[in-house]
């Protein structure tokens, strides 16, 4: 990034057509990906007989997109560093970027020697997600796909209908907990917190037509407040270096 | 009423989630993204391999990051399995699969899904759960997700370009939003679990407890699988005490 490039020696060339490569394959395989992950939806929502109306989808993309509209861009900003350009395409299909693709890239480098932004810690990073993706897609097909179909087929039904009337409050008080303790921001935490309460308490036994974007609200609501109330004097010192 | 083509046959008000959600067109369309990722993981190896020897990287070193990469991510992945597991219930195989697996998160996506079932009036996994409101869900969660890779063609171009200092002219706006989304997100799904039976109230704090136990003992132990593992721990101890206080009550 910031090594001056004088004169173009045959190791920048090589590099140069690997990134000119690995982007045409990147966006064009996502491309496809995007397309597949949509045509499922598709079929159901228009040639399954569920009488769904366009308004259905509309209001339930709006409150989605209120919630997590701010990530979509976000999150692509915030890796592209970190992962580069070769591996934004592979990370943003194969998921699970923080937990598990970011470890495999680091240790391949440093099995390797490699440090991270060189030519050789590029090749490895890229080389570790290819090695991640393997192992991730074949247990997914193995475990999800042949054993988890099979295993639910075997579960008593009403042991099912048990799992998924109380999935929900079995995975969020996790979920929460866990992104609090990953975010280590004090602030932010109480502040959302604190609007979730009033939300779920206060506002929506008050005026329950809210429901369809309470959480739309409170995620809006959270960024303001954070930013407002946010620790001047913190954000002052990390600016300035 | 217009002629429509039908293809599959749909009962908008049946909670048989299944019938739906496990139909052959949905898995040929999941197995289209598996297929898709391995194609570009064998297209981004051959490539590598062919830049390689110009940066001095001998070949050993390729494969030995390819195999540092597949051991480093099978604890990991496993963790995804076994989470991916208990959500097959509420959205099928192919579903699961391609948003719980692949392409999303399990928090995102389950929280999308339930943003949507609550816009049709509907809870996630409720009786009310229909065939139609799963398909709304799916589209919605689907939507979004291609948001997210939409951005990510559009964007990765833009920032290789030089507009890389986007994260860096502003970091404190770029670290709080995303950081204040996602907490005000999960803490608003979260609680909105409270209200809904006394069952629900227990099973959040159990699984909210579970999960700082297991962050907890990740940390004094240097367990770093502990990490890994602790949201399906969690999600497996609050389901076991979910199926104990329901049929006790």
């Amino acid at each position: 990034m910031s090594t001056p490039t004088i004169t173009l020696t045959s190791a920048d060339a090589s590099m140069a057509r690997f990134e000119k490569q690995t982007t045409r394959y990147g966006s064009l395989t996502m491309t496809a990906g995007l397309i597949f992950s949509l045509l499922g939806p598709i079929y159901l929502v228009f040639f399954s007989d569920l009488q769904i109306a366009p308004s259905m989808i509309w209001v339930a993309f709006l409150a989605v997109a209120a919630t997590f509209g701010v990530l979509w861009i976000v999150e692509p900003v915030t890796y592209f560093p970190i992962l580069g350009s070769a591996a934004m395409y592979q990370a943003f299909m194969i998921g699970n970027i923080s937990n598990k693709l970011l470890p495999a890239a680091i240790v391949a480098q440093s099995s390797i020697g490699a440090k991270p932004g060189t030519k050789r810690g590029d090749l490895a990073a890229v080389m570790a997600i290819c090695g991640a993706a393997t192992v991730h897609l074949t247990s997914l097909l193995l475990f999800v796909g042949v054993l988890g179909t099979w295993l639910v087929s075997q579960v008593p039904a009403e042991v099912i209908d048990v799992a998924r009337l109380y999935i929900l409050p079995s995975l969020m008080g996790a979920v929460l907990v866990q992104s609090i303790v990953a975010m280590k921001s004090l602030r932010p935490t109480i502040i959302a917190i604190a609007l979730a309460l009033l939300m779920n308490f206060v506002v929506l036994p008050a005026m329950p037509a809210v429901a369809m974007f309470a959480t739309a609200l409170v995620v809006i609501a959270s960024i303001l407040v954070s930013w407002v109330l946010r620790d001047r004097k913190a954000l002052v010192t990390t600016s300035e270096d | 009423m217009q002629p429509q083509l039908i293809l599959a046959a749909g009962d908008p008000s049946s909670t048989n989630i299944w019938a739906i959600a496990n139909t052959p067109f949905l898995w040929f369309c999941a197995l289209g993204v598996f297929a898709v990722i391995f194609i570009q993981t064998i297209l981004y190896a051959r490539a590598a391999k062919v830049a390689a020897p110009h940066v001095n990287m001998p070949a050993r070193e390729l494969k030995e990051s390819f195999r540092a990469g597949a051991v480093a991510s099978i604890g990991p992945s496993l963790a995804v399995v076994f989470v991916a597991i208990a959500l097959l219930a509420l959205f099928g195989t192919p579903a699961v699969l391609v948003r719980i697996g692949l392409i999303g998160s399990v928090s995102a996506e389950t929280a999308s899904a339930n943003i949507s079932a609550v816009s049709m009036g509907a809870t996630l996994g409720g009786a009310d759960y229909t065939q139609q409101v799963f398909a709304v869900a799916f589209m919605a969660m689907s939507l979004s997700g291609a948001m997210w890779m939409l951005s990510t063609l559009i964007l990765t171009p833009i920032m290789k370009k030089g507009g890389k200092s986007l994260a860096k002219r502003n970091p404190a706006v770029m670290a709080l939003i995303p950081t204040a989304a996602l907490l005000g997100a999960f803490s608003a799904l979260t609680f909105a679990e409270l209200p809904k039976s006394s069952i629900h109230m227990i099973l959040v704090a159990v699984s909210a407890a579970s999960m700082g136990l297991c962050l907890l003992l990740a940390k004094v132990l240097h367990a770093k699988w502990l990490k890994e593992w602790a949201l399906g721990i969690s999600i497996a101890i609050a389901i076991t005490a979910g199926y104990f206080l329901h049929t006790a009550a």
